[in-house]
């Protein structure tokens, strides 16, 4: 039997998402035909059976997102990868792990809409959707977003990690560009690289609290499976601490509260960005995913034409950096915001984070190519002007 | 649905072994079969030995799932609506030593979980799935479903129904369930004869029950509020599949068999990935 892989490989990004998910330990998979996704699922059914888990094609993007929340509630690390029209349908069973606080991935290769668009090409508009879209609110989510193949095999496992300690659904929003670029990888030996498994309780099932609703930012909480004797309790309900149906508001409160505080109240163990050239910086750019390539091609192009350009990538996209990008809006004269969307979404994030100290500027496309840097180079010359 | 009033006495000893007693009383409106099923069920739990920590409820959404959910001792799993078979196939996949028994009604089933209900027989997945069959939507007020019969008034068929039902027994059975069987609740021995041969059995059992529901099936189709009107009304329907091979087709028109349709056990889902697994692990 094969086991997990190690060595330098030149692969695409999709591949190094389903090998980074192997590495992480997860062992179910679960998913739907869907471009620029599917590859994900081919490799892990190639995959799965090698290293003794399962991978399931199933019905519809429904039916796989839910079998992975079931995969979960069976103690199993599990994933489900997508499209934005398949995103769109999974969303529904999202809000069933998010409430019951179900520890799984969501990978979604973002692609050229709305609707099925253009299905083989790139763009950035489900920013907001893999937020904002599970009806309901009142929960606050994880994202993270790879700029190249190895981001996409080591953010693939810190997003299990994340899953883990966070006890809740994480997304890797990685685009088209990302997924289909091949370029090289290097896995590390399994004793280099740090998983997180899930926590199991340490007290008697008649003392475990399944739902720590009381405190309202604790992490780190274990999750029993079924079949270990804790009688767990899931459901799609409002639930009291022990996962029973309620319908008063002070149980509707304290889960919501407890949904989204788990996050923003440790919003300091969940920024991370990269920074370049931003000391001296009079100009910002800002840009996550395969827009972050051309945009610091951009910015070192300014900078060696003698313009004071500096670049900032968020790598976990939600929660946003709110904190490091009003530190770069305190210091700069406008910030610009290249995204594959005409409507503006990660740009709308930057504006709120700044607080009106710094001009911000959107460059949209709808997609199906990324920016060159030279368009975003003309750009930042347009402006400054 | 009303509570059932508080100082009902809880006498049965099943309660007490594989039951929550703090989660009675429970939700069943007078007359409904709901505690029926479960009490077969019970049976059949307990006459095959099983326990809270090998056996897993799950339910989806509607009368047959919040009545049903949380009261097993053991690991209770409530899908989102219509999703019980697609929560069922992670769980059974990922543990399959354990037994798992779903709760799903008509709605929940046979319409918004209709392709999930299909797959999972496809699949022949190894789960026990028990519909309850109230013919119409009971938790939301009594809205058509499909089960609802041709032209029967309800709240979203109020000129009456211009759909026809179907039949889920036979959807199981062209999809490849090992076993399909349809019993009132009211059939108490043949009912829990056949969830302890659906347990037993692998592959997927598939057994509807045909419930009264006297609070909005009574209420809107009916034109009663009375349980025992509604029983009566299903009992002159049904027709037992013995009694059925004596019987002209025109006499067979608008009657619902009951009976044991498909017995048939088959390796499913389940078995076949763990042999697929076994195989590569030799290679």
């Amino acid at each position: 039997m094969k086991g997990t892989k190690t060595g330098t490989f030149f692969v695409q990004g999709d591949e190094a998402i389903a090998e980074g998910a192997i590495a992480a330990g997860c062992r179910y998979f679960a998913g739907y035909p869907i471009t620029p996704a599917q590859e994900i699922a081919e490799i892990l059914a190639q995959r799965m059976p090698e290293v003794g888990g399962v991978c399931m094609q199933m019905e519809d993007e429904l039916a796989s997102i839910h079998s992975v929340g079931g995969a979960s509630c069976a103690g199993f690390k599990a994933m489900t990868a997508s499209s934005g029209p398949g995103i769109s349908l999974k969303l529904e069973g999202l809000g069933w792990g998010i409430k019951n606080e179900l520890p799984y991935v969501v990978v979604d290769i973002q692609r050229a809409g709305p609707s099925n668009g253009v299905a083989t090409s790139v763009a950035q508009g489900d920013f907001y959707t893999v937020r904002y879209g599970s009806a309901g609110g009142n929960y606050a989510l994880i994202a993270l977003s790879p700029k190249s193949v190895q981001e996409a095999f080591d953010l693939t496992i810190e997003c299990f990690n994340l899953a883990e300690i966070f006890r809740c659904p994480v997304f890797l929003l990685c685009d088209e560009t990302v997924g289909h670029t091949r370029e090289k990888l290097v896995i590390p030996d399994p004793s280099k690289i740090k998983i997180v498994e899930r926590k199991k309780p340490t007290v008697p099932p008649e003392q475990f609290v399944l739902y720590p609703l009381d405190d309202d930012s604790v992490i780190n909480y274990p999750f029993p499976s079924v079949g270990e004797g804790y009688s767990i309790c899931v459901s799609p309900y409002t639930h009291t601490s022990k996962g029973y149906p309620s319908t008063e508001k002070v149980d509707q409160d304290k889960m919501a509260r407890r949904l989204t505080n788990k996050i923003m109240k440790n919003v300091d163990k969940l920024t991370r960005v990269e920074k370049k050239y931003l000391e001296d910086a009079e100009v910002a750019v800002i840009a996550y995913g395969a827009s972050a390539r051309p945009a610091l091609a951009a910015v070192e192009t300014a900078r060696g034409n003698g313009l004071k350009v500096g670049f900032l990538r968020p790598i976990i996209v939600w929660p946003f950096p709110d904190e490091e990008i009003y530190r770069v809006a305190e210091r700069v004269n406008f910030i610009l915001v290249p995204e594959l969307n005409t409507d503006g979404q990660m740009v709308r994030e930057v504006a709120r984070a700044a607080k009106g100290k710094a001009e911000v500027y959107h460059l949209g496309s709808g997609g199906v190519e990324t920016h060159l840097p030279d368009e975003i180079w003309r750009e930042i010359r347009r402006l400054k002007k | 649905m009303t509570a059932m009033a508080k100082e009902t006495p809880l006498v049965h000893p099943l309660v007490n072994q594989y039951l929550r007693p703090e989660r009675m009383p429970h939700l069943a409106c007078p007359g409904c079969g709901i505690g029926q099923v479960v009490h077969c069920t019970l049976n059949a739990v307990a006459e095959l030995g099983l326990t809270p920590l090998n056996t897993v409820w799950v339910q989806g959404v509607g009368c047959s799932s919040r009545l049903s959910y949380a009261l097993w001792k053991g690991d209770s799993i409530d899908a989102h609506h219509g999703r019980i078979f697609a929560v069922a196939t992670g769980l059974k996949m990922c543990r399959p030593e354990l037994n798992y028994i779903l709760f799903t009604g008509d709605g929940d089933c046979a319409s918004i979980g209709g392709n999930h209900f299909i797959h999972a027989c496809r699949r022949n997945l190894d789960v026990v799935a028990i519909m309850f069959n109230n013919g119409i939507y009971g938790m939301t007020g009594g809205q058509v479903a499909p089960t609802t019969p041709l032209g029967a008034s309800t709240t979203t068929t109020p000129h009456g129904n211009f759909e026809a039902p179907f039949d889920l027994c036979k959807v199981a059975e062209a999809a490849g369930a090992s076993y399909v069987a349809r019993w009132r609740a009211i059939d108490f021995k043949p009912l829990t004869h056949s969830i302890k041969k659906g347990i037993r059995i692998k592959g997927l059992a598939f057994i509807e029950v045909l419930l009264p529901c006297a609070t909005n099936f009574g209420r809107y189709v009916l034109k009663t509020g009375d349980p025992g009107k509604v029983q009566k009304w299903i009992n002159d329907r049904v027709v037992t599949l013995k009694k059925a091979e004596s019987m002209s087709p025109e006499e067979l028109k608008d009657k619902v068999l009951i009976g044991e349709f498909v017995d048939r056990e088959q390796p499913g889902v389940v078995e076949n990935y763990q042999s697929l697994l076994k195989r590569l692990k030799e290679v």
